[in-house]
């Protein structure tokens, strides 16, 4: 794999969706640490590796934007290294 | 809402001895704690004998209080249990809580000392973390209750929030949990989830696991797979203590062989749907158990192998009773420091404000959600009224309703230009994350009674925010 991963914001709010028991269109775009855990528990298992995030990425986290940009960011440095 | 001021008894000296009694005794090889490097019984009782070195010489004496602003790590056990150890009160703060509630909670208790991270090491959603603590003196005065433990209920010090637990109470209850058929057995493991700040990680984990000589091991992170990657690190059987969210965590594994450790699964919180059991049953073949408890009293009642839900049965020595259509709880004296609210207990009784009945035949409770407006947010217990009061108090904000809508949700009315964003960032400043709302609704007018009330019920205010 290289580039950009296929992470797109419609998979993490699918995964919302399956934690919350919702239809997507009623997941909430803001994040908190118990989304946090369930989203970057099945982003690594999709990609089958472990995300290396620092607690000041975590805690930038608000919204799923801000999740799919930190998650985007610690993939592709994965991919590079 | 009347209230009234309750004697909390004389500050008293606590006789020190329960912890060594009741906690700290066994063999100095004996593992209690798995970090996952073990730590034995022998490092546990040198390193709470050179807090206690530490907490003394930053002014903790006898009768005083030690306010533990740590997140979960060794210094908050060694912390705790040297606090206790020196006769003193361990008032409890979580860490998530902002500085503007510790500040609140701090002036009303009037600690002697407070204890806080300097530094904090570990990797992102730890569920333990490496923490170098600072102790420094606070106030010059007496705990302001005998009790051993003050813990905050919904993280805020109004009355009958400020909970105080003796030191006997505390031991009753890890009595009782030796007697609840299906808790983890001695020799056996628990692997902790629940933060040891709150009840059911507190005495359900920490304090019985060092009793009953059951090693606690947290998962390296807050994942699923380092859950399962805890439960086989032994080959000692393993129950996985946790909150509904958890279930959650660990259903969504891939299957990897046989964990033939794994012996339960048992949460305390909110109820678990019968839907969610059955995948974790299907799944893991091991019970998923069921406990119910507060902080004022802890562990209430229990159905550890899952053969009762939604019901539970109550824990030995614990009587539970339906008046009107709310649970009440034997607890003989008020648990509460300070002001307390004689709605919330009264003649021995501890009104839970959760609707629920008995069955007269089999003494089986089922529990049917809250009177009041304390809802609970992955196990911890947020009041949607001091949410609401906070968002009101901003600048900007001309009326607030919070309302919990699968999660918590605010509806605002600004009185000028406010935005999502800067409103956000006020909250973050006062309430703990766990607290603030998870859905917020900018709205131009809330909807109020003909008689100018704020109205409160989610379909009427979901049509103010399309």
């Amino acid at each position: 794999m290289s580039g950009q991963p296929d992470l797109a914001r419609a998979d993490l709010l699918g995964m919302l969706a399956d934690m919350t028991a919702k239809p997507v269109d009623q997941v909430s775009h803001r994040v908190g640490s118990m989304e946090l855990a369930w989203l970057v528990h099945l982003v690594e298992q999709r990609y089958q590796r472990r995300l290396d995030l620092t607690d000041d990425q975590l805690a930038a986290i608000r919204t799923v934007d801000d999740a799919l940009a930190v998650f985007r960011t610690s993939l592709t440095s994965a991919t590079d290294g | 809402m009347v209230t009234m001021e309750r004697p909390t008894g004389e500050p008293a000296t606590h006789d020190p001895e329960w912890v060594d009694d009741m906690l700290l005794g066994g063999g100095s090889a004996d593992v209690c704690l798995r970090l996952p490097e073990p730590v034995d019984r022998g490092t546990l009782r040198r390193l709470v004998a050179e807090a206690q070195t530490r907490l003394a010489a930053a002014g903790l004496r006898p009768g005083g209080a030690a306010a533990l602003r740590l997140p979960p790590s060794l210094a908050y056990v060694v912390n705790l249990l040297a606090t206790w150890r020196s006769g003193a009160q361990a008032v409890l703060l979580d860490h998530r809580l902002t500085d503007h509630e510790v500040d609140r909670a701090l002036a009303r208790l009037t600690p002697q000392v407070v204890v806080a991270p300097s530094h904090v090491a570990g990797g992102a959603l730890r569920v333990f973390v490496d923490v170098t603590e600072t102790v420094h003196r606070y106030a010059d005065r007496p705990a302001t209750s005998g009790h051993a433990v003050i813990q905050l209920s919904s993280g805020s010090t109004g009355p009958s929030k400020v909970i105080g637990r003796t030191a006997d109470d505390l031991v009753a209850e890890v009595r009782r949990y030796t007697r609840i058929d299906g808790v983890a057995l001695p020799g056996e493991r628990i692997v902790l989830l629940p933060s040891m700040v709150h009840v059911l990680g507190l005495v359900g984990g920490l304090l019985y696991g060092l009793h009953a000589g059951v090693e606690l091991v947290p998962p390296t992170r807050l994942s699923g797979d380092a859950i399962l990657a805890a439960v086989r690190a032994q080959d000692t059987p393993a129950t996985v203590l946790g909150v509904p969210f958890h279930i959650g965590l660990l259903a969504s594994t891939r299957p990897d062989g046989p964990l033939p450790q794994f012996r339960r699964m048992t949460t305390g919180g909110e109820l678990v749907p019968a839907a969610t059991a059955q995948a974790f049953a299907d799944r893991f073949g091991v019970p998923l158990g069921n406990m119910y408890g507060m902080t004022e009293v802890g562990v209430i009642g229990t159905d550890l192998h899952g053969e009762h839900r939604p019901s539970i049965m109550p824990a030995p020595g614990i009587e539970v009773r339906e008046v009107d259509g709310e649970l009440q709880v034997s607890c003989p004296a008020s648990p509460y420091v300070g002001l307390s609210d004689p709605t919330r207990w009264a003649d021995g009784w501890l009104h839970t404000r959760d609707a629920g009945t008995v069955d007269p035949a089999s003494g089986l409770v089922t529990v049917k959600g809250r009177l009041d407006s304390q809802v609970s947010v992955g196990g911890m217990k947020v009041d949607l009224s001091e949410v609401e009061s906070t968002l009101t108090g901003l600048p900007g904000v001309a009326a607030a309703v919070v309302v919990y809508d699968d999660g918590i949700t605010a509806y605002v009315q600004p009185d000028g230009p406010l935005t999502e964003e800067t409103l956000d960032g006020l909250l973050a400043e006062r309430l703990a994350g766990y607290k603030r709302p998870r859905t917020l609704h900018l709205v131009d007018q809330l909807p109020r009674t003909t008689t100018g009330k704020l109205v409160r019920s989610v379909p009427a205010l979901r049509l103010t925010a399309p």
